[in-house]
């Protein structure tokens, strides 16, 4: 399999600070691949410079094959994080324009348009101007605009975020459609859960590095099998106190507990407490492995603005 | 290229809709037609007030023909919509001088009169270099002192005529000036037969010119500066990131300034139309030639790329539409820089100031323009020049713009300084 998208050691800076740090990724073709990271970790500006919106100060971009800078744009599309549609135009000139922009005719913009509206369910806005429509359904005329020229590779930041669960489902069937027709689909994400269940690969970024890359198997088996879920009559409160906690994320019914100790010397002290009604040895959810990575962070930041404050 | 006129088409389609350029197209010329009603108006404002003044005449020979002549004009006076002036004597004698004046001030002050004259007794004598001497609270009324100082001689002249015997109505018939009519110059016709100048119109000589430079401020003050709404827009509303996934920022841009262009011939072709339309009504079908028309239409072109460049740049390198105010009225005032000076054109267009400023590449599209529409319009080096720089500085500014663009567009945060937007040329 080709890789869509290639990034070797590439660096982008802005004001001396490296907000992408010596980066390097493969993006195979027909895959959905969910960049994640906390905000200001540098996963915009690596959208962008995918898209050629921005160019690296290091390092080399491949794109469907080229390097050269807008080669592929006519088959790259991108839907930004929020807006990016003119409120006074009616949603017909916005995709019209959208598409041929994108070296498409009128009459194939028209027919992709015919295709997508009732799709993405849609129907009689065509002749609305965008400032009119809810802001669900901006984000599916927004998806539209990015689909309507066929691209081979699509970007999409943060597409399901602010989005009821219906129209969120409406675009998740979407983006798997453009995948079953041989698009590749990068999205960024802040819902490890979408991530989780859709993506083929994920590729986490923190603080201009990578510091995750691969399926959610891989992921997961290198962060290990040290992770339990517990229901017990107690709650949280009988997890404390156990030598064998390492950290605890407590859900109110269910709490997934990290080990640093043996899991059945564990079952043996929490069995000893409380009732136990559910007890599952598994592996980190991508949530608990983002937390782990990004929390060292905002401790931090934490104890700096305390520092700041004392003095 | 073609994407480029496709950024054009959709740019120009979304200027023509918007609501500045209908209410210019509406609105310019009814606010044009209402000012030059209201100058009419106001220049031939009548005063119909009563002017009651004191005249001090210590030659005892006007103080009569004064009265005599207000009084016979007094009587057209409501209907010729003139103010009527009433002359009362008051005599000098038994005060001093200055006694006298400082009443007559304090009536002036009290309403009761508009003003007083004091007339010199040896006003008669010609060699004498005494003169009238007015005084009022109201220095910018001119109708009163005016008509004093005109009458006052009348009376002065025909009383010196009498002192030497000669009769004024003699007097009057030889001195009747001739006429001056203004013609243009003769020339040979196609037929090889020597044509006769027609009588020079000021409307055709000036009124012509003036309006056509006019029309360039009404067209380019409506279509450049929407340029800078339209990049703003696109640059909050975060259109600019997917525009610039699609097509290079250059084209983006140029294909801004050519809808921009399109709009501004649109605005031009339709006021230009309406413009002859009622100069052939008016009987001066003449008066606009095609060449003037075709001159118009290349100023144009030049004048919005470049103020259009400029917009652009500022909208693009600043992040709200207050910041992107402040930064426009540098180059408002590099607009108004004909405005403030095309009466200095006009009255001499061969001049070094009319030269200086018609080579200015910023002032060309409206000083150059008024100077080609003036007869007999300046040497075509001068015109040349002219083109040539102007010519080289739209080049000059779409680059310096696109520079600007490419780096401001993406932006967010605070708007750029001039500096920066500086250093953003420089560095690419």
């Amino acid at each position: 399999m080709t890789d869509a998208i290639v990034l070797d050691e590439v660096t982008k800076r802005f004001g001396g600070i490296a907000a992408v740090d010596k980066l390097s990724l493969s993006v195979p073709s027909g895959s959905i691949y969910g960049f994640i990271g906390p905000n200001g970790s540098g996963k915009t500006t690596t959208l962008r410079m995918i898209m050629h919106i921005l160019l690296p100060d290091e390092g080399t971009i491949e794109v469907l094959g080229s390097r050269d800078t807008g080669a592929a744009r006519d088959q790259v599309s991108y839907l930004p994080e929020e807006r990016g549609l003119y409120k006074k135009m009616t949603v017909r000139r916005l995709l019209r324009y959208y598409g041929r922009l994108k070296g498409r005719s009128l009459a194939e913009v028209d027919a992709a348009i015919a295709e997508w509206m009732p799709r993405m369910d849609l129907p009689g806005v065509l002749d609305r101007q965008i400032e009119t429509l809810s802001k669900g359904m901006a984000q599916k005329v927004q998806f539209i605009a990015a689909v309507i020229s066929k691209p081979s590779l699509l970007i999409l930041d943060e597409p399901f975020s602010g989005l009821d669960p219906v129209n969120a489902q409406v675009l998740k069937d979407a983006v798997l459609e453009m995948r079953s027709r041989g698009a590749t689909v990068v999205f960024s994400t802040h819902d490890m859960g979408t991530a989780e269940k859709m993506c083929d690969r994920i590729f986490m970024i923190f603080r201009g590095r990578k510091v995750l890359d691969g399926s959610l198997n891989q992921i997961q088996e290198e962060y290990g099998a040290d992770t339990v879920r517990v229901r017990t009559a107690g709650g949280a409160g009988v997890l404390s106190g156990i030598p064998e906690v390492d950290s605890v994320n407590d859900f109110g019914q269910l709490q997934e507990v990290r080990l640093k100790g043996d899991p059945q010397a564990f079952l043996k002290r929490l069995s000893a407490r409380s009732d136990v009604y559910r007890f599952e040895v598994t592996r980190p959810s991508l949530q608990d492995i983002f937390v782990r990575i990004a929390r060292p962070q905002e401790q931090e930041e934490a104890d700096r603005r305390q520092e700041t404050g004392a003095a | 290229m073609t994407k480029i006129l496709i950024v054009a088409q959709s740019e120009f389609a979304t200027l023509v809709r918007s609501k500045a350029f209908i209410v210019t197209l509406i609105l310019m010329p009814v606010i044009m037609g209402a000012s030059v009603f209201i100058m009419r108006m106001t220049r031939d404002a009548t005063d119909t007030n009563q002017r009651r003044f004191v005249y001090v005449d210590r030659s005892g020979l006007v103080g009569r023909v004064l009265e005599a002549v207000a009084e016979v004009r007094n009587q057209t006076a409501a209907t010729d919509g003139l103010a009527r002036f009433e002359p009362v004597a008051v005599s000098p004698v038994g005060r001093s001088n200055d006694d006298l004046r400082l009443e007559l001030s304090d009536r002036v002050r009290r309403k009761e009169i508009f003003a007083f004259v004091e007339i010199p007794p040896e006003i008669v004598d010609p060699d004498s270099s005494s003169e009238i001497r007015y005084y009022s609270d109201h220095p910018t009324y001119q109708a009163l002192p005016d008509w004093v100082q005109v009458t006052v001689n009348q009376a002065v002249l025909s009383e010196r005529f009498r002192a030497a015997a000669v009769d004024p109505a003699l007097v009057a018939r030889l001195t009747k000036p001739a006429a001056l009519g203004s013609v243009g110059l003769f020339e040979r016709d196609d037929s090889g037969a020597v044509r006769a100048g027609e009588e020079v119109d000021e409307f055709r000589a000036v009124g012509v010119p003036a309006a056509m430079m006019v029309l360039m401020f009404i067209v380019i003050t409506a279509s450049a500066p929407q340029l800078l709404n339209s990049v703003i827009e696109e640059k909050m509303n975060r259109i600019s990131e997917v525009l610039v996934g699609s097509v290079a920022p250059f084209e983006l841009m140029m294909g801004k300034l050519l809808g921009g262009v399109a709009v501004s011939m649109l605005l031009a072709a339709i006021y230009l139309a309406g413009s002859l339309g009622m100069a052939y009504y008016y009987g001066y079908a003449r008066a606009v030639t095609p060449v003037m028309a075709a001159w118009f239409l290349l100023f144009l072109v030049m004048a919005v790329l470049i103020f259009g460049s400029m917009f652009i740049a500022i909208g693009a390198a600043c992040n709200d539409l207050k910041d992107s105010q402040n930064m426009m009225t540098p180059v408002m005032l590099f607009m108004m820089v004909p405005v403030f000076t095309w009466g200095a054109v006009l009255r001499a267009p061969e001049g070094t100031v009319a030269l200086v400023l018609s080579l200015l590449p910023t002032a060309a599209p409206f000083l150059m323009l008024l100077r080609i529409a003036l007869q007999p319009g300046p040497p075509l080096w001068q015109v040349l020049l002219s083109v040539t720089l102007m010519v080289l500085t739209s080049v000059a500014a779409v680059w310096a713009a696109g520079r600007i663009f490419r780096t401001g567009l993406l932006m967010q945060g605070k708007s750029a300084s001039i500096s920066e937007m500086i250093r953003w040329v420089r560095q690419g």
